[in-house]
């Protein structure tokens, strides 16, 4: 789905009629928000990998619950989603118990990080223009 | 006149958001920006802003925790990622509830409904003195434990959290005593100390100015043993 903000049109991969409303056709701030979001999430998925590795499960679900809220505010509204499911599986399950999830989790976080990169870029040079 | 506020809020990106709609609403004049909720009530100790936006999971205490220990009823507007906290909202009568990420549309709805509201009645933001429950929620571990109140044997103070003395287990949740004493106001508790909450029906006996309860030894101050002798069934 691609909607058009101004002239400016957001990744496919993420939600292009929330971040719309959410900027209201401002790319400018569009792009302070993508490059504290690349800021940002480095640092907080390494406290979601510490925690993960020591198996602190409370701990786990907290850290997640900070990167979904990231993950919401560029447009990744299916991955704010499978955040929550994950966070909610943290209450009940042990690490062992939710390694696929948690190694889909990393994947996804990963192949976001790359779209925000590219993203944050093109707004850039947007623009700029 | 703009509607003062402070943000507590541990993310930056969203704390930013706000900053920004506050200031193109035009209508909300942001007085700070806290990372968590110790910073936040030290700032509430010396300044007193209409609203709060109040985030409810932030490392170290939670947002229903300065709810608890606020001392004047300012605007509660929570924003949380989460919608499970409705129903706490619900009790601790906040005004709004803004699911993040939120758009600015959402934000002036939630913005316009609290000054369109009357000036708050003076009263305690807390809510309502649970006396008529059996039960209480506290804040432990990362989630909220059902605690009866039957089962606890007496609250311990430790400076900004207070321990939870049962049976079986110890709890430690991020609170005063004086919010508990508030909280279990009714027959089975009583202030023996300045650091102790005692369960009254569990005492097992009292020797000059220690109460034992269960093996443990819990001193009773100066000032609270008229108070003991008048609740205390002494035949």
């Amino acid at each position: 789905m691609k909607i058009h903000d101004g002239q400016f049109v957001f990744h496919e991969s993420l939600n292009a009629a929330f971040l719309k409303e959410l900027f209201e056709g401002d790319t400018i701030y569009a792009e302070t928000v993508f490059e504290d979001f690349l800021r940002d999430l480095p640092a907080y998925w390494e406290k979601v990998q510490s925690s993960y590795q020591n198996k602190n499960m409370s701990l786990l679900g907290t850290n997640i619950h900070t990167c979904k809220t990231l993950f919401g505010y560029v447009g990744f509204t299916d991955l704010q989603e499978l955040c929550q499911e994950f966070e909610n599986k943290c209450t009940l399950n042990t690490a062992e118990a939710i390694q696929t999830d948690f190694n889909t989790l990393t994947r996804k976080k990963q192949e976001a990080q790359k779209i925000i990169e590219n993203e944050y870029n093109r707004l850039k040079r947007y623009n700029e223009g | 006149m703009k509607t003062t506020c402070i943000i507590v809020e541990d993310i930056q990106i969203a704390a930013d958001f706000l900053k920004k709609f506050c200031e193109k609403s035009g209508l909300i004049d942001v007085k700070g920006h806290f990372l968590n909720v110790r910073d936040a009530l030290e700032f509430l100790d010396q300044d007193r802003p209409d609203l709060i936006f109040l985030d409810v999971e932030m490392p170290g205490a939670n947002g229903f925790q300065l709810l608890d220990s606020l001392t004047y009823s300012p605007k509660i507007i929570l924003t949380t990622s989460k919608t499970d906290y409705a129903f706490d909202a619900f009790q601790y009568h906040v005004d709004d509830y803004l699911k993040k990420p939120f758009t600015y549309k959402r934000f002036l709805e939630a913005v316009r409904k609290i000054q369109d509201q009357p000036p708050p009645i003076p009263a305690a933001i807390t809510p309502q003195p649970s006396i008529d429950m059996d039960f209480l929620f506290i804040k432990a571990d990362d989630k909220l434990i059902r605690l009866k109140k039957d089962d606890i044997l007496y609250m311990e103070s430790m400076r900004d959290y207070v321990k939870f003395i049962t049976s079986g287990k110890t709890y430690i949740t991020y609170s005063t005593l004086k919010s508990m004493e508030e909280k279990l106001a009714g027959p089975s508790f009583i202030k023996v100390h300045r650091s102790y909450i005692i369960n009254i029906n569990k005492i097992d006996d009292i020797r000059g100015n220690t109460i034992y309860v269960q093996g443990n030894a819990i001193p009773v101050g100066k000032g609270h043993k008229e108070e003991l002798a008048a609740r205390l069934n002494i035949l």
